[in-house]
């Protein structure tokens, strides 16, 4: 076993916090409460925290150690067709796209709710059907996202839960490792 | 089977299994959507019927374009750096084997690796697993086969490579003379 540190403090507190907000306006918030609203922001603010950090922040935060490339997505998909074990330190190509997916998803969640606590907006259909229809999506992409990890923690044994709590990723001595 | 020399498209493939994805999870939340309260009793309803089953003939085309680009990945994970048409023809056989033998995903890729003549060592290495997880891989590979070893192993594919000819437009003759 080699101890990587990998994730900063501010990724982790996002990553919970972004997904404990999520969790509470989808499934436990009355959908028209103050409440509601409020997690929505705080949701908004953490966002475009994160976005800056994706500039300004350690190696591993930021978005162009972890922009993924078509190069990239197709040699992951190589290693998972030949079963070949394989462990990336940062993000994986896919797990980035799946990180761009939520990151867009939910600033656009942000968006059309914000619109429709406005004057202009306000009791438009559009915008509350599309705010509905990226929060099916976003709930999509995260049962996605919690699988995806689940599989790539057992394919790897890189407990990948564990490393987003504690920030260090934890890797086998035989698995290689992907820059 | 297509030769390496022919430029394969993984990516173009996977875009498409992206983009047909997506628009099955459209049409199946569509069909959910219909079905609403009645449950499966909407099915009754002719128009739902058809469109259930036009979600469904897209999600198994799904499943087998992805078993396809599986497939035409791991054949260019073998096949990289070697663009030589006897290359091609070695790595046909190969295949033609390994499936007839029922190797799994793994044990194609142990078993390519073998055949190149590489170590157990390197091949764990290159794979990212245990040397024992290896050495229990080449088991089932030559248990699978009725072969002996890597001897034999290689002696089985370069017997069929000398019975195949080596034209590229051509599909490969396995039988004997």
């Amino acid at each position: 076993m080699t101890d990587h540190k990998i994730w900063d403090p501010f990724v982790r507190a996002f990553h919970w916090s972004v997904a404990a907000g999520f969790l509470a306006n989808a499934l436990l918030t009355e959908d028209d409460s103050k409440l509601h609203e409020w997690v929505g922001y705080a949701v908004l603010i953490l966002l475009g925290l994160r976005i800056l950090w994706g500039f300004i922040g350690p190696k591993s935060a930021r978005f162009s150690s972890f922009w993924p490339t078509r190069t990239g997505v197709t040699e992951q998909l190589s290693d998972l067709a030949t079963r070949r074990r394989k462990a990336h330190l940062g993000h994986t190509p896919l797990g980035a796209l799946m990180i761009f997916n939520l990151l867009l998803s939910l600033l656009a969640i942000g968006l059309t709710g914000w619109m429709m606590t406005t004057n202009t907006f306000w009791g438009v259909d559009w915008v509350e059907e599309a705010h509905e229809a990226l929060v099916i999506w976003a709930e999509i992409s995260v049962v996605l996202h919690v699988a995806a990890v689940i599989w790539e923690s057992w394919r790897t044994g890189v407990n990948l839960p564990q490393a987003m709590v504690t920030g260090t990723k934890r890797v086998p001595d035989d698995v290689k490792l992907v820059p | 089977m297509s030769l390496p020399s022919k430029t394969d498209k993984p990516q173009a493939l996977i875009a498409l299994i992206a983009v047909q994805s997506l628009c099955a999870a459209f049409f199946l939340w569509d069909v959910v959507d219909d079905l609403g309260p009645n449950g499966l009793r909407a099915l009754a309803n002719l128009h739902i019927a058809i469109e259930a089953l036009a979600a469904l003939a897209l999600v198994s085309a799904i499943v087998y374009e992805t078993r396809a680009l599986m497939a035409l990945l791991r054949r260019k994970a073998h096949l990289e750096n070697q663009v030589s048409i006897a290359a091609g023809a070695f790595h046909d056989i190969m295949l033609d084997h390994f499936q007839t033998w029922g190797l799994t995903a793994a044990e194609q890729d142990v078993a390519g690796f073998t055949i190149k003549g590489l170590s157990i060592a390197e091949i764990a290495d290159l794979r990212g697993s245990a040397e024992g997880t290896v050495k229990s891989q080449l088991n089932a590979i030559y248990r699978k086969a009725g072969v002996p070893g890597r001897g034999a192993l290689l002696g089985l594919l370069v017997d069929d490579l000398m019975n195949a000819p080596l034209t590229p437009e051509k599909p490969l003759q396995k039988e004997a003379p």
